[in-house]
């Protein structure tokens, strides 16, 4: 189910507008290189949503951008850390002085504390500098309203990791995984919200977070903080690259991720859903075994839905030979041979990815346009 | 009924880019706006709580935060105090001083603190000192963490 | 001894933040109705009332107080394993959703979780001990701690009430494993105090 070419070429020169606008912001950098990044993050970006509209596959092309985003993130991240502190290491005066950029899979571990005590137990900063506590709250909440926990699959800059590890080998190797482990997202999130609230601290954040091994850590001073730093480390090459690899699931976001299982509660109140029109469906199964995030089983598959823990992202849409699932929106048909949820879903969803991710990839290629031309990634 | 969940579906769907596109236009307002709105603050336990006491010592600072004892409901028995010197250039080699926190005009503990090594030692002078958290290096300075006893529970 | 109710009432809370991640995830665990998991909140408060029971002798007992607090490390440390051991078996064990009656036949378990959590880590129980190493009469000290005891019990009323969701078959794997995750840190946070004294 594509689009004729005028017509997503159509569909595409509102969002081309919006992408210029806000990478942009009315006027192109001054630096050669930031102004190169710009023009070609914004071509591909461009290029992508009209693939998307054009072709009718919103799972290839988006998790392409998605894997992108997350690998430019890092690069970028990291990047800009040795630039502004000599390296990734969190030292304790980062952490006195709230310099630790907030992130969203933090926010269900501090709730329970700001609203008991009115304050938020993560050593950054309310209002200022990158990624403050208060602007990160803001876009979880405007993402969660209109992506629910297409978040995981539109905007977190981590799930590319997952996403592209699991699609580098053609066939699984690890194909039968138990159901209860799908469980294990929900209990850690049970685990970490208790566990923070009785500690007053992230706990997520010290002991759990896979992420930290490609974005910033804590500098080992104690025997703690080494065993914290074996935790993440080891997480991060069992859960988001070897395991993927060996599944073609994302198991980091489908069977740990405790931000995951707390962002799926989100799906209640969104507007858009993935529905199987249960006439078409011949149970053929490919939708359940595809499902990067153990979101399908047969039971909800017969019932016509997917589990709450469905992150949008396409795939079964993209893979059910007979189309019979669909993005849908809650209150109308299901299945109407129109593309018209598809694309109502994919301008916000793409808006909140170019959002994100396009300063991520600009940052990178502008630091690789400066490693080229001046040896330096810092110009 | 079918026909208006259909229109209320539609709309939310298309309300979906404004709310999607506000969330970025709006984001300085709407974070300001949370902040204001609920009051929210950064945990004590975190950047070691509000300044409450700044000695000046010639040429460097002494600057003494406000004890922490918050709990998630109401106050711990144990917190700690936080004491920073800034600016670094200035600091002596070690620094030896009284430091009074609870402002009672009566020295609580005697710290010495080497700036280089980013060490030191405390002499209790008040009973609900308990021991030496950490000490720390700050971007331009140095601070300590005092573990201490909370005499109003 | 009033006084020792009041205590209990205003720090009943913390007792509550710190013995919320062993008895919620357990109780998720267990997978009872409301009924059931009140009688094994019961049990579970019952084994914390033995466990202070146990300390105001202790704390009456003349120098025990003192030698307690300087191996605290080495005490709380073993109880934090204790309890991590314990939270590890619940959590692999098999359970059945039993009755009321069976239940209460078998009040091993939340009885010793209670008991190992209200002699641990509660800093209110370390406060009403303190309190308690001054009081002359057993007798008065046990009821101190008794009244302790009634103090804090109120805020853990609401907590089986989890139990409204145990048509949820999910919730009970997700207390297990929860309390699998909780129990490995506690574990740890044994290990180290151990290590530390």
């Amino acid at each position: 189910m594509g689009t004729k070419p005028w017509k997503a070429l159509l569909l595409t020169l509102p969002m081309a507008f919006l992408l210029a606008l806000m990478m942009t912001q009315g006027k192109l950098p001054d630096a050669l290189a930031a102004r190169v990044a710009v023009i070609l993050t914004y071509s591909l970006f461009s290029v992508m949503f009209f693939l998307i509209i054009w072709s009718g596959k919103t799972y290839k092309y988006r998790a392409i951008l998605f894997t992108i985003i997350a690998v430019c993130f890092c690069f970028s991240f990291i990047a800009n850390l040795i630039e502004i502190r000599g390296s990734m290491a969190l030292t304790k005066a980062d952490i006195l002085a709230g310099d630790t950029p907030f992130c969203h899979l933090v926010i269900p571990a501090v709730i329970i504390p700001a609203a008991l005590t009115r304050t938020i137990i993560f050593p950054g900063s309310m209002l200022e500098g990158f990624a403050s506590i208060a602007s990160m709250l803001v876009l979880w909440a405007g993402a969660s309203l209109v992506l629910g926990r297409g978040w995981c699959s539109w905007a977190c800059f981590f799930g590319g990791f997952d996403e592209g590890f699991s699609r580098l080998r053609k066939k699984a190797l690890i194909k039968k995984i138990d159901q209860k482990w799908t469980y294990l997202p929900w209990a850690v999130l049970l685990a970490v919200v208790l566990l923070s609230a009785a500690t007053l601290s992230p706990f997520y954040c010290q002991w759990l977070c896979p992420f930290k091994a490609v974005t910033e850590f804590e500098q080992v001073t104690s025997f703690k903080i080494l065993v914290q730093t074996v935790i993440f480390v080891s997480l991060f090459i069992g859960l988001v690259v070897v395991l993927p690899v060996l599944t073609r699931k994302r198991i980091q976001c489908g069977l740990f991720c405790p931000f995951a299982a707390f962002q799926s509660l989100t799906n209640k109140i969104n507007v858009f859903d993935i529905r199987v029109d249960t006439d078409k469906c011949k149970n053929c199964g490919i939708c359940i075994k595809e499902c990067p995030t153990f979101s399908l089983d047969s039971k909800s598959v017969g019932e016509g839905r997917t589990l709450m823990s469905c992150v949008k992202c396409g795939k079964c849409v993209d893979d059910c030979p007979r189309g019979a699932v669909t993005y849908h929106i809650k209150g109308t048909r299901v299945n109407t041979g129109s593309d018209t949820a598809r694309v109502l879903f994919a301008y916000p969803a793409y808006l909140f990815m170019s959002a994100i991710g396009g300063s991520m990839i600009v940052s990178t290629l502008a630091y690789l346009i400066n490693y080229a031309t001046a040896g330096s990634l810092y110009g | 009924m079918g026909r208006a969940a259909s229109i209320i579906g539609y709309c939310l769907a298309a309300l979906a880019i404004p709310v999607a596109i506000a969330t970025f236009v709006g984001m300085d307002f709407f974070s300001r706006g949370l902040v204001a709105a609920t009051g929210l603050k950064v945990s004590p336990w975190m950047n070691g709580g509000d300044i409450i006491q700044v000695v000046e010592r010639g040429g460097y600072q002494t600057q003494i935060h406000q004890p922490v004892f918050d709990g998630l409901f109401g106050e711990k028995e144990e917190g700690f105090v936080q004491v920073d010197w800034t600016p670094l250039k200035n600091l002596p080699s070690v620094i030896s001083e009284e430091v009074d926190f609870d402002r009672d005009g009566r020295a609580d503990f005697k710290i010495s603190l080497d700036v280089e090594a980013v060490s030191a030692k405390i002499t209790n002078e008040n009973p609900r000192i308990k021991s030496l958290e950490g000490c720390y290096k700050l971007k331009d300075g140095r601070a300590v963490r005092v573990w201490l006893i909370n005499d109003k529970r | 001894m009033i006084q020792g109710f009041f205590l209990g009432l205003a720090s009943g809370t913390v007792c509550l933040a710190n013995c919320a991640p062993v008895l919620l995830p357990y109780l998720l665990g267990e997978g009872g109705k409301i009924p059931r998991n009140y009688a094994l909140l019961g049990q579970f408060m019952g084994g914390r009332l033995a466990g202070y029971l146990l300390f105001a002798l202790l704390a009456w007992a003349a120098g025990l107080y003192f030698s307690i607090m300087r191996h605290r490390g080495l005490i709380f440390g073993a109880v934090y394993i204790i309890l991590a051991v314990l939270m590890i078996y619940t959590s692999l064990r098999k359970t059945e959703n039993k009755c009321l009656g069976n239940c209460l036949g078998k009040p091993l378990i939340p009885l010793t979780l209670g008991f190992f959590t209200g002699i641990n880590f509660c800093p209110p129980f370390l406060m009403a001990f303190t309190e308690a190493s001054s009081i002359v009469n057993l007798g008065q000290c046990m009821l101190f701690f008794f009244m302790f005891f009634l103090g804090t019990a109120v805020f853990f009323l609401p907590l089986p009430l989890v139990g409204g969701l145990e048509r949820f078959l999910l919730l009970k794997n997700i207390g297990k494993l929860a309390a699998l995750l909780i129990a490995v840190y506690y574990l740890y946070t044994g290990l180290v105090m151990i290590g530390g004294s």
